[in-house]
């Protein structure tokens, strides 16, 4: 959605990943949500929002798994720092890990958007 | 060091794994929480790990902090047997501080190998940790890596100007002082086992433990009386794309 905008990149192929943005990802950078703007808006002081812990307990399952090995993932993620320096961490680890396994085949474009429609008409249910 | 809850987020005085005290939550369901949950039950649904799995790798996430790293720097300090076994098998030492490097899977995670070794500083030698590779780190004993530690631009350039991006961090290594950049490998960790400061004397493991913080065990910052928390530091970015060299262009195809 923002493909044109911010961060010229102008490599599109890293070593460990496919650079080019990706229209789900994009339409989700929403800077307004970040743990660093969230957690003052509620006087909320914990350094790292709750799902942090839940996002390195997957980035440890999938390499445990041999799905996706760490020292890849963080390749990747060095590579994709240009694609999402604007947002900051942890939100752009989570995009990049997103990113990565969208690249990579782990997950599709139409299997992660139903997913993100699901969780959220089942977390806004009440 | 009062605490109040309108602190904009940046307040860690209790916050070096000590503490878990019940804060204000946060009432807003944001887009990253949930696509963080999306990709966790597609990776589930798709059968690249079980949520057995997840439960058991959040449950030793939670629980990793620098706390720790501390209570094994302090009780170094105030056991000499102890000290000497921290050089000697720092795996059992750390299990005597309630830190079992082969959780959660039986042989660790798959990002911290079992290999540990802790850097004594003395009067006249100092080390800081890096990982020039990625971002290895000991997390068993001093919880996530911070994002600064992580950047290419600290793990481009604390190996080549230490002293300078040292002094960047507020510590000045005196000349006199030889300094030792550890870089961890991929089957390698290190932990610093800074020199005790004066003004301590007398003190509990309790108290000692309070002013080791994990800027000290990482090395970038000295234990001293008064200090009990790493403050914000920031993160640079690199001034040059991040071309990994971890395999050659042409194996990519």
């Amino acid at each position: 959605m923002n493909s044109e905008s911010d961060g010229i990149q102008e490599q599109t192929e890293g070593q460990y990943v496919d650079l080019r943005r990706i229209a789900l990802l994009e339409s989700i950078r929403n800077e307004d949500q970040t743990w660093e703007k969230l957690a003052p808006r509620w006087c909320v002081t914990n350094p790292e929002p709750p799902w942090k812990v839940c996002l390195d307990a997957t980035c440890d399952c999938l390499s445990a798994g041999g799905a996706l090995d760490n020292l890849e993932r963080r390749h990747a993620e060095d590579e994709l720092e240009a694609v999402y320096s604007a947002i900051p961490n942890p939100e752009r680890q989570l995009l990049t890990l997103a990113h990565i396994m969208l690249s990579r085949g782990l997950l599709t474009e139409e299997e992660l958007a139903r997913q993100i429609s699901t969780v959220r008409a089942r977390l806004e249910a009440l | 060091m009062a605490k109040t809850p309108k602190d904009g987020g940046h307040d860690h005085s209790e916050d070096h794994g000590h503490d878990h005290s019940a804060a204000p939550m946060v009432d807003e369901i944001s887009d990253f929480e949930i696509l963080e949950l999306a990709v966790r039950e597609l990776a589930i649904e798709k059968g690249l790990f079980t949520a057995e799995d997840h439960r058991a790798f959040s449950e030793w996430n939670d629980a990793r902090s620098p706390a720790a790293g501390a209570r094994m720097v302090a009780k170094a300090w105030t056991d000499p047997a102890y000290r000497a076994r921290v050089f000697a098998d720092p795996l059992a030492a750390s299990k005597e501080v309630g830190v079992d490097w082969s959780e959660p899977s039986g042989f660790g995670t798959t990002s911290d190998y079992m290999h540990l070794t802790v850097l004594e500083d003395t009067p006249t030698l100092h080390h800081v940790i890096v990982c020039t590779l990625c971002s290895c780190y000991p997390r068993p004993l001093l919880g996530h890596s911070p994002y600064w530690y992580r950047a290419p631009n600290y793990r481009r350039r604390i190996v080549r100007w230490p002293r300078e991006v040292l002094a960047e961090f507020g510590l000045i290594i005196p000349p006199e002082v030889e300094l030792r950049v550890e870089d961890s490998n991929a089957k390698s960790r290190f932990m610093v086992l800074p020199v005790r400061p004066e003004g301590t004397e007398g003190w509990t493991e309790e108290q000692l433990a309070e002013i080791v913080t994990r800027d000290c065990m990482i090395g970038i910052a000295l234990p001293k009386p008064g200090r009990t928390t790493d403050g914000p530091r920031p993160i640079h970015k690199a001034s040059r794309p991040v071309h990994s060299g971890g395999r050659p262009r042409e194996a990519a195809q």
